[in-house]
């Protein structure tokens, strides 16, 4: 996580809040007071008045509900608490606050020297550059930003400027529309959450199901799922059976930790890999949803490369339902793109929520984390399970168990964080040139431990995974005996495709 | 010997101010000068009584609210001194 921006204050106030007046029944006929108590009218204020500022909250909320833009604040609440859910992409730009990011794509700068050559008005499809007061000048009503003046200018004279959305998304899924807001195509936006810390105006948000569960809560029997990357993110001087207790005092009856799924995952990817490797070159991981789907939506001919096997999430999703078909599961993980995944398996995941999220669910209902008694804990993973909050852990787990199970297959594994960095490896790959057969993809640098929803920085929280992973009395995946119980309950943990 | 001013810094911990970024506190705390460091006595504190307000920082008795990283590095340094060499 980056710093705590104005911004991300924002945000986590309307989630407490909109969390406390459900906690309490008022949201119904409340919801409208988030609009004052959030933003006053003293300010500090961060746009023109207040009420744009008002205006900008309301999609905030609207969204936070995962309701259309087209309701009042009083149908969006209502719908919500009824436990709708619009068919919303997961990430969404507000249209009122995109600030239409008034940039000039390419701008010429004082290093032109208006030579002779003039390679850039040669290079111009469009005839936008002409000689202005002794410089090129870029006529932005003929621009169409194809760049080929900025290559062609042996002065480097010419600038691009992009921004900040943009910038941040590595699969080029969001860009300016007509009216220069911002606008995400979905077909090739994979929800990875990149955009909404880059964007100092807090104008993309992703949905969230925060309402909808805590009216779950009070009638269902409600069963939280902890993503492995939970450890230090609560607070880091909290002890680990302080966050359980804290997370069932919300009204969580059980809390599971997404890692025993990670378990039964390590060894299905390992049997997996043993009886494909002849088939093709390289397979890869799956339980990064932004990963995979950046194969899907972007390097399509790859597809095949990316396991069957579910990710934790769904593994350990399949675990609960076995054992108790009514339970709710719900997530709570550092990810947006999981929102995604647990739509697309509705079966197994009734709910996805994040850190963010549900620390301020805790304080809409008044509970200090810090002050809460812990319970004795030991956790449910082996140390390989728990380290799939890492980058470079689920290819440990999966070497690992390959190892114990298949001595004399060889693994050349290697990995990378970051679609880019993913995309370029994978690439590599494809052309051979990196010796490996197995390859983990994580979308977040630092892995899960770095992404978008999480509350305590990437390099604390990774050396607090890597602490509490120590302390599992099962080493490798396939020590987890009651994991590789349920594994046998359940039978299958694969993606079938059509 | 050159006596400084010591300063108790108490910044809360508990969730309220966790979430509105209590952790950036304490890691700008690593920016202050050595002297200044040696000086101060940090401390982690689970509730301020002034939570949704936070993040909240405690120095010597005196309760600060919204503090960003930058503010407390300021009042930090205007409230640390150290008295002149005695001879
Ligand atoms: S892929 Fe990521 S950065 Fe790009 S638009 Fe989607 S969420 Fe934003
Ligand atoms: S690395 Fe982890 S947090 Fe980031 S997108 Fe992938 S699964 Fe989500
Ligand atoms: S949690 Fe910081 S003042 Fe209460």
């Amino acid at each position: 996580m980056a710093q705590v921006t104005e911004v991300g204050k924002i945000r986590r106030r309307v989630l407490a809040e909109m969390a406390r007046m459900t906690y309490e029944g008022t949201l119904q006929e409340k919801i409208d007071d988030i609009l004052e108590t959030v933003v006053t009218e003293q300010g500090p204020r961060y746009r023109c008045c207040v009420h744009k500022e008002r205006a900008v909250l309301k999609e905030r909320i609207k969204i936070s509900l995962s309701q259309s833009l087209d309701l009042s604040l009083k149908e969006a609440a209502a719908n919500a608490l009824s436990g709708e859910i619009v068919g919303l992409p997961i990430v969404n730009v507000l249209p009122e606050a995109c600030d239409r990011c008034p940039i000039d794509k390419f701008i010429v700068t004082d290093a032109c020297r208006n030579c002779v050559a003039h390679h850039c008005i040669n290079s111009c499809p469009k005839g936008a550059i002409m000689v202005v007061q002794d410089r090129a000048y870029i006529d932005k009503t003929k621009c169409v930003e194809c760049g080929m003046c900025k290559r062609s200018c042996h002065y480097g004279a010419i600038l691009e400027i992009s921004r900040p959305c943009e910038r941040a998304c590595d699969v080029k899924a969001i860009h300016a529309g007509k009216d220069r807001k911002a606008t995400i195509d979905e077909t090739k936006c994979v929800s990875c959450g990149a955009c909404r810390i880059a964007c100092p105006f807090g104008a993309i948000v992703d949905r969230s199901m925060v309402v909808q569960v805590i009216e779950r809560m009070k009638t269902d029997k409600v069963v939280a799922m902890l993503a492995p990357a939970f450890i230090g993110q609560f607070g880091v001087k909290l002890k680990t059976g302080q966050v359980i207790e804290a997370i069932k005092q919300l009204g969580f009856a059980e809390v599971y930790e997404a890692s025993f799924g990670a378990d039964i995952v390590a060894v299905e990817e390992a049997n997996e890999f043993i009886e494909t490797k002849d088939d093709r070159s390289f397979m890869t991981n799956s339980c990064c949803p932004a990963f995979a789907d950046m194969v899907g939506k972007h390097l399509s001919a790859l597809a095949d490369r990316v396991s069957t096997t579910v990710s934790p999430m769904v593994a350990t999703g399949k675990v609960i339902k076995r054992k108790d078909p009514e339970a709710v599961v719900v997530f709570i993980g550092p990810c947006i793109a999981k929102k995604g995944e647990g739509l697309r398996n509705k079966e197994f995941i009734d709910y996805v929520l994040t850190f963010e999220e549900v620390a301020a669910m805790m304080v809409g209902k008044r509970i200090n984390a810090a002050e809460v008694t812990a319970s004795e804990y030991t956790s449910m993973a082996s140390r390989d399970g728990n380290s799939f909050a890492k980058a470079g852990g689920v290819m440990q787990a999966v070497l690992d168990t390959v190892q114990m199970t298949a001595p004399e297959v060889v693994v050349k594994a290697h990995h990378a964080e970051g679609l880019g960095n993913c995309k370029i490896a994978l690439l590599q790959m494809k052309a051979g040139k990196i010796d490996a057969n197995f390859f983990e993809g994580m979308a977040c640098e630092g892995g899960c431990v770095g992404g978008p929803a999480t509350l305590t920085d990437v390099r604390v929280t990774s050396k607090f995974v890597e602490n509490y992973a120590a302390t599992s009395v099962a080493k490798v995946a396939p020590e987890n005996e009651p994991a590789m119980d349920e594994r046998k309950k359940v039978v299958d943990f694969h993606q079938h495709h059509a | 010997m050159k006596k400084c001013k010591q300063l108790t810094v108490e910044i809360c911990v508990g969730t309220s101010c966790h979430l509105l970024g209590s952790e950036d506190l304490f890691e700008s705390l690593k920016r202050l000068p050595r002297k200044i460091q040696d000086a101060v006595d940090i401390q982690g504190v689970n509730c301020l009584q002034s939570c949704g307000k936070g993040p909240n920082v405690r120095i010597n008795g005196l309760i600060l609210t919204d503090v960003t990283p930058e503010q407390l590095l300021r009042v930090i340094e205007t409230n640390f001194y150290c008295e002149k060499e005695s001879i």
